[in-house]
């Protein structure tokens, strides 16, 4: 290999030696450099020199420059960069301490491109080794050491928007952390790929609140450039001149993602454990009161029997446990009604159409509707679909209907109307009657009770609402409900 | 000790059954001379409030036996509100909750009640039914 004339050192990663025909590379010899060919790894004499060694020294090899001459902060990175550049033509660029002359470390700025250097004739690879100018003082090396530690073991990377200069900057950390290049420049128009798309707004609103003086100390998500979606935790305070005025905004983030997610997944589980205790409670409250109240009539007339005097009086008894039986039979349907949420709520969502499951509803329960003179007014224009499971939407549509039509105003025909739309990025759907409505004061909290009835109402059995709630809950939506007496009654249900 | 009835005794409670079976025990006991009977709190406490407006000492009970799971208004708020009114009566107001909940919670919070003589847990035995009716005559 020549080189314009200066001496060729060779540095053999393989034992066998191979001799290459090079041509002449415009290379201005001050310039460190490693010229990288056919596994074989040449060192720029200028490299050398700097480093200490003669041309002749030849157990220079990878190995020993990765492990020794290298600092073994720096060395990881280094060899990881070095083979994403050799395998996938990675081009990097990294800062390094390297061991030079009298056992000193010194400051080398490493890249894989030159831009004055026409490199397109050569099959080689090069990485320059450039010194750095600024000479760092031991202080603030040392500082420079207790920051990147800490930087590095916590995960944090630390930004910096300046107004004045229109440029953004990030430390080494946050561009690995975001998965970003040694030399990629940051840039605020470019910050919507920082962000997940549901939290862009949110980060946007939050800069611009630090950019009229309020500080920011949030969890958002982010996003790497290899578009992996993680958690960290955004500070962000404003930074001011001497004049008070706001020259840009410094913040840090850490990578919260491991127990970010941990915390999400608890509260999901914590979630599921309180749904499932409610309806364990209620399950049990059946058991306590609905259950019981039919086995201890079943009790009282054996011990009735008993006392009979006469055959007649037997028979009578006997007609009331045909009731007690019949009742015994609803209670426990209701029990398999309250336990079949639970293990349907696994099943499958598909995609239902809104009006599709309405006119199945309107089919079921056409009697009721034409027998009450029920109008049934729906728009389903902005939403008309979700992914639900369609039982489940039926029974939601046929239990709040059959509702409004069961307590209608005596004065008037039942009006029902249905409609859907989107909030906060979820369907909802809306179910609004011109019934008697209901105190919410004094009833609200008991609405959704299991057997809880409030109106003398014949055919009020107080299980409808609450197998509602439990089925818009089990598929993680919530229902609300807003009445005024005499006037109407709201079912909202948000998907 | 037969000599001597219950004049009046109520009965607050949304089970049919229960009530039927309750009536014909204390027709063939012979418990009491009369029995009123209401379906949830909000009746009985209607009738008690009516009665204030106009005391008449023969439909004033003497016992009342009140389930907790009602419609409308439950047997705690009936408790509650009756505890408010029972004083102007000017005469003894045994008051027993009935009820199937075997809860400790309800049974805890009953009994924590002074205006609650005992809680009854259901099915309630005949000779039960006498001996607290036999306490108030």
């Amino acid at each position: 290999m020549l080189c314009l004339g200066h001496k060729r050192i060779n540095i053999h990663l393989s034992s066998t030696m191979v001799q290459v025909k090079v041509p002449p590379i415009p290379i201005d010899s001050n310039i460190g450099y490693v010229e990288l060919k056919n596994n074989d790894i040449y060192f720029s004499k200028a490299l050398l020199s700097h480093i200490g060694k003669s041309a002749k020294n030849k157990q220079i090899t990878l190995d020993y420059f990765i492990n020794t001459l290298i600092h073994k902060d720096d060395s990881n990175q280094f060899r990881n960069n070095y083979y994403s550049y050799i395998k996938n033509n990675l081009p990097f660029r990294q800062s390094m301490l390297i061991l030079c002359k009298k056992g000193k470390y010194k400051e080398f700025v490493c890249t894989t491109n030159q831009n004055n250097i026409n490199l397109n004739n050569t099959t080689s690879k090069f990485l320059f080794f450039n010194k750095r100018k600024l000479k760092t003082n031991k202080r603030i090396n040392k500082h420079k050491f207790y920051y990147k530690e800490t930087a590095e073991m916590t995960s944090a990377g630390s930004w910096y928007v300046d107004f004045v200069k229109r440029r953004s900057f990030w430390d080494q950390q946050a561009r690995r952390i975001l998965e970003y290049p040694e030399d990629y420049k940051p840039s605020i128009n470019n910050a919507a790929l920082y962000y997940p798309k549901e939290e862009f707004q949110r980060a946007r609103r939050l800069f611009y609140k630090c950019s009229i003086g309020k500080p920011f100390d949030t969890e958002i998500k982010m996003l790497t450039k290899n578009n992996r979606e993680f958690w960290v935790r955004a500070k962000g305070k404003p930074v001011f001149n001497d004049q008070k005025e706001i020259i840009g905004i410094r913040g840090v983030f850490q990578d919260i993602d491991v127990t970010k997610s941990k915390e999400l997944s608890l509260q999901r589980t914590s979630n599921i454990i309180a749904s499932q205790n409610k309806r364990l409670f209620n399950f049990a409250y059946i058991v306590s009161h609905n259950l019981r109240s039919h086995t201890s009539n079943l009790s009282l007339i054996v011990e009735l029997m008993n006392a009979a005097k006469s055959n007649e009086e037997k028979l009578e008894l006997m007609s009331s446990i045909e009731d007690i039986t019949s009742s015994l039979n609803d209670t426990i349907e209701h029990l398999n009604e309250v336990v079949t949420i639970q293990t349907s709520a696994n099943e499958n969502r598909s995609p239902v159409t809104f009006s599709e499951s309405l006119e199945h509803v309107k089919t079921s329960i056409g009697q009721i509707i034409s027998k009450h003179r029920t109008t049934i007014l729906s728009d389903f224009s902005e939403v008309d679909a979700i992914d639900y499971i369609p039982a489940y939407l039926e029974s939601i549509l046929l239990n709040l209907i059959t509702n409004a039509i069961k307590y209608k105003h005596p004065q008037r025909d039942p009006i029902i109307k249905i409609g859907s739309y989107v909030e906060n990025s979820r369907t909802v759907l809306e179910i609004t009657d011109n019934g008697i409505g209901i105190d919410l004061e004094k009833f609200g909290g008991k609405l959704f009770g299991m057997y809880n009835t409030f109106h003398y109402n014949k055919d009020a059995v107080g299980i409808g609402l609450f197998i509602t709630k439990n089925q818009v809950e089990a598929l993680n939506g919530h229902i609300d409900v807003f009445s005024e007496v005499e006037k109407f009654t709201t079912f909202k249900i948000t998907f | 000790m037969k000599n001597k009835l219950v004049e009046l005794a109520c009965i607050i409670d949304d089970d049919d059954i229960y009530i039927n079976l309750i009536k014909r025990i204390i027709e063939t006991k012979k418990l009491c001379e009369n029995l009123i009977v209401f379906k949830n709190g909000k009746q009985s406490l209607d009738y008690f409030e009516a009665l204030l407006q106009n005391l008449d000492y023969d439909k004033i009970p003497d016992i009342i036996l009140i389930d907790l799971n009602m419609p409308i208004m439950d047997g705690w708020e009936f408790i509650e509100q009756f505890t408010k009114i029972k004083n102007r009566f000017n005469k003894a107001i045994t008051l027993y909750v009935v009820s199937s909940s075997i809860n400790p919670v309800d049974i805890d919070r009953a009994k924590s009640l002074n205006s609650i003589k005992d809680y009854l847990v259901k099915p309630v035995k005949i000779d039960q039914l006498e001996t607290i009716f036999n306490a108030s005559a």
